[in-house]
């Protein structure tokens, strides 16, 4: 076992801890957990961080150097990554760790997903021709930090929803940590805002790269279809927020559905025939 | 009736409908293969249905006319709505609201007023010139007991939007540019040949170039664990037998020829003109020789000359063979060695018999069986020419930017009032913002800090 492979698969079980922690927080309605979440994440973060810089330079010793972005395997590891960054920016500017147990869970299952599925192989691959391209880099890079934002929307979504079982006012355990409405409905439009900028950015560096590695800069191959249909689901999201006002429980909702397009965009387009089957 | 079409392109509800639809008919389009006539899935569907589908482009969904008339309604409504809601923007950005009226200033909470040292008539000096480093289109007022001013920044938030749509506009007037004035196109060149027609895509018939494309050498790569590394073609490109350019195209790194850019897309292999023969010579050792179509070798034995004048891939589902030419004292005999000669003589009992010119056997005492057919590899190669790549970029660059003004910046309005309160100043600061909120509770903050640097 390759020693970056071991760090990643130890990483997994420390978002898996920190994840318990944030809902184990939330459960008892007992801040004193928080702060134990909070620095198990960050760990697993710079556990991370290090595992893939070692992954990196691996990649060099063996002789076919290239980031760690180029299979299903690294972009699960840089995908969780990018999650709990944003995770941790976001606890750090508004100074609250009610949307871990809601966040830190998704980083927790990609982990999961890369260490432990016998379909993801996490051997370092060299770079087969089409792969290797200046344009690979910034198109992996965008497209997951949208994908991570959409994620961060996802969990708001939740709480949202979750807000909505209990009363305005709960003092039960659980429902004293779920922020006030007008709050969540604030972070889930700055977080798809951010989703929304990097896809597009994503979009537009890919369509870079195709042009110059099939001629053509969208061939309605299934992924840019997909990432074109999440497109537009956010696209209606935003111009119902700013054209009509909605707000709240349908904006939740739409950010459930938006990420569903999202997993589909990631995984369920290699069940298709495409361009992208290497992801 | 005018008035209510035009109502409706630029409704919202147009916009929302039409994203489902296109999102939908795309997903469509992602499960039903786009191919041409359909393809594999005539297999699974019924006639009447593959029909149908063809009748409504499905198999060709993305360039369908029902698809095209959907994008068209998008753009249409895309402008209307933005001219609609442009007077309005440019009024807002326009208007500077009056300064005499106390509106702004009631219910102000009391973190936004500050008492600093100094007259007013001290302090206004300074705060305006504060005021106009900060802000844009500064005004002052003076009142009875008082002066207000008002300034303000970002009022070209207002336009982001109409940059966002305008770029849209921009990348589908690329997308048309690029359909209408551009194509696509694919040729295989196999190592040595060369051509000057390539096939358009979507089965819209050939084109003539006006050079000639040759494919010198092609060559695969491997890694060590056997991965492919590289697809390399040598090609040459020429013009009246004269080469014009020449250089390798790979992945990732297409070459510019007059315009039209040359992809590596795929490779393969055909049978070449060489083949390597089986000799048995009654019970000696086999011997295998290597050789060219057409060309000749002799069996010295039996004075015999031996050419080969055909080599076929698959022989009437046979597999591969060699049409073996024999000139000899004895006459000339003509007979096909097979490749897995065995195997077809087990599967048709008594084969030599019903077909003596199958019998490798014939020229007596050699026995002749094709060992293999040297392959030979083919380039596959995408043509491209695309005048509208440089308005797509164009829209692409520019949908970023109105990203920023939308999302990032606000009108912030700000009006400073001040007064006199027991021989000191009293500043008082109202403001509104079209968006973000938090920014524009920031921008007060900092406005007021900067009054309070004042003092003294």
């Amino acid at each position: 076992m390759i020693i970056n492979t071991t760090i990643l698969g130890w990483v997994t079980f420390i978002y898996f801890g920190s994840a318990i922690f944030y809902i184990f927080r939330m459960v008892t309605g007992r801040e004193f957990w928080g702060p134990f979440a909070s620095i198990i994440a960050f760990t697993g973060l710079i556990a991370q961080t290090v595992g893939l810089i070692l992954r990196w330079f691996e990649s060099y010793k063996m002789g076919i150097g290239h980031a760690p972005l180029s299979n299903l395997y690294e972009s699960l590891i840089f995908f969780s990554w990018t999650i709990v960054l944003l995770y941790l920016i976001i606890e750090w500017r508004i100074k609250s760790r009610n949307l871990g147990a809601f966040v830190i869970p998704f980083a927790f299952l990609s982990m999961a997903y890369a260490s432990f599925s016998p379909n993801v192989n996490s051997r370092i691959q060299p770079l087969i021709p089409a792969l290797q391209s200046n344009w690979l880099i910034s198109h992996v890079i965008t497209c997951f930090f949208g994908y991570a934002a959409f994620t961060i929307a996802c969990g708001l979504g939740f709480m949202y929803l979750l807000k909505g079982l209990g009363k305005d006012e709960d003092t039960r355990p659980f429902f004293r940590f779920l922020p006030g409405r007008e709050i969540v409905d604030e972070l889930i439009y700055h977080s798809i805002v951010i989703g929304f900028i990097f896809l597009t950015l994503g979009i537009i560096t890919g369509s870079v790269w195709a042009y110059s590695a099939w001629g053509s800069y969208w061939s309605w191959d299934p992924k840019e279809t997909w990432s074109l249909v999440t497109w537009f689901i956010y696209a209606a999201m935003l111009h119902s927020r700013f054209v009509r006002g909605w707000r709240g429980k349908r904006m939740a909702i739409m950010s459930l559905i938006g990420f569903a397009s999202v997993l589909f965009t990631y995984f369920g387009v290699n069940y298709l025939p495409g361009l992208h089957s290497y992801f | 009736m005018k008035k209510t079409l035009l109502s409706f392109l630029s409704s919202l509800k147009l916009t929302i409908a039409l994203l489902i639809i296109i999102a939908v008919a795309s997903i469509l389009g992602t499960v039903i293969p786009q191919q041409y006539g359909g393809g594999e899935a005539f297999r699974h569907l019924s006639p009447g249905l593959v029909k149908a589908f063809r009748s409504l482009q499905l198999f060709d969904m993305y360039h369908s006319v029902w698809f095209i008339i959907l994008m068209g309604l998008l753009s249409l409504n895309l402008i209307t709505c933005s001219l609609n809601r442009f007077p309005t923007s440019w009024k807002l950005f326009k208007k500077i609201p009056s300064l005499d009226r106390g509106k702004p200033f009631e219910k102000l909470s009391p973190d936004r007023i500050l008492v600093i040292e100094g007259k007013p008539h001290e302090v206004i000096g300074r705060g305006e010139n504060l005021l106009k480093k900060r802000y844009k289109r500064v005004r002052k007022k003076d009142t009875a007991n008082s002066t207000v001013f008002y300034g303000e920044k970002g009022t070209y938030s207002h336009f982001g939007v109409y940059v966002i749509h305008l770029s849209i506009l921009i990348i589908i007037a690329g997308a048309i540019i690029s359909s209408l004035l551009g194509f696509n196109a694919y040729v295989n060149i196999a190592e040595g040949e060369s051509t000057n027609t390539v096939y358009l895509g979507r089965q819209k018939g050939i084109k003539k170039l006006d050079f000639t494309v040759r494919c010198d050498k092609f060559s695969i790569a491997l890694y060590k664990n056997g991965m492919p590394k590289e697809y390399r073609s040598n090609l040459s490109f020429l013009k009246d037998n004269n080469v014009i350019f020449q250089g390798p195209l790979l992945v990732n790194h297409p070459i510019t020829v007059n315009g039209i850019r040359f992809y590596q897309a795929s490779y393969g292999t055909i049978p070449g003109d060489q083949v390597y023969l089986t000799i048995k010579k009654g019970n000696d050792e086999e011997i295998i020789r290597k050789v060219r179509l057409k060309d000749s070798f002799y069996l010295k034995e039996k004075n015999a000359k031996l050419t080969i004048l055909r080599i076929e891939e698959n022989l009437m589902s046979m597999g591969p063979a060699v049409l073996i030419n024999i000139q000899s004292p004895e006459g000339t005999m003509r007979f096909w060695a097979f490749e897995h000669i065995e195997k077809i003589k087990d599967r048709i009992p008594g084969l030599f018999k019903k077909v003596p010119k199958f019998n490798p056997g014939l020229f007596k005492p050699y026995y002749f069986t094709l060992n293999r057919i040297e392959k030979k590899y083919y380039t596959g190669l995408q043509l491209s020419r695309d005048p509208g790549v440089s308005t797509v970029a164009i829209g692409s660059f520019f949908i970023i930017i109105g990203f920023f003004i939308t999302f990032f910046s606000s009108h912030k309005r700000l009006w400073v009032r001040v007064d006199e309160q027991e021989g000191k100043s009293r500043i008082s600061v109202a403001a509104t913002s079209n968006k973000d909120p938090v920014g524009l509770k920031r921008e007060i903050e900092h406005l007021l800090r900067h009054f309070s640097y004042m003092r003294g």
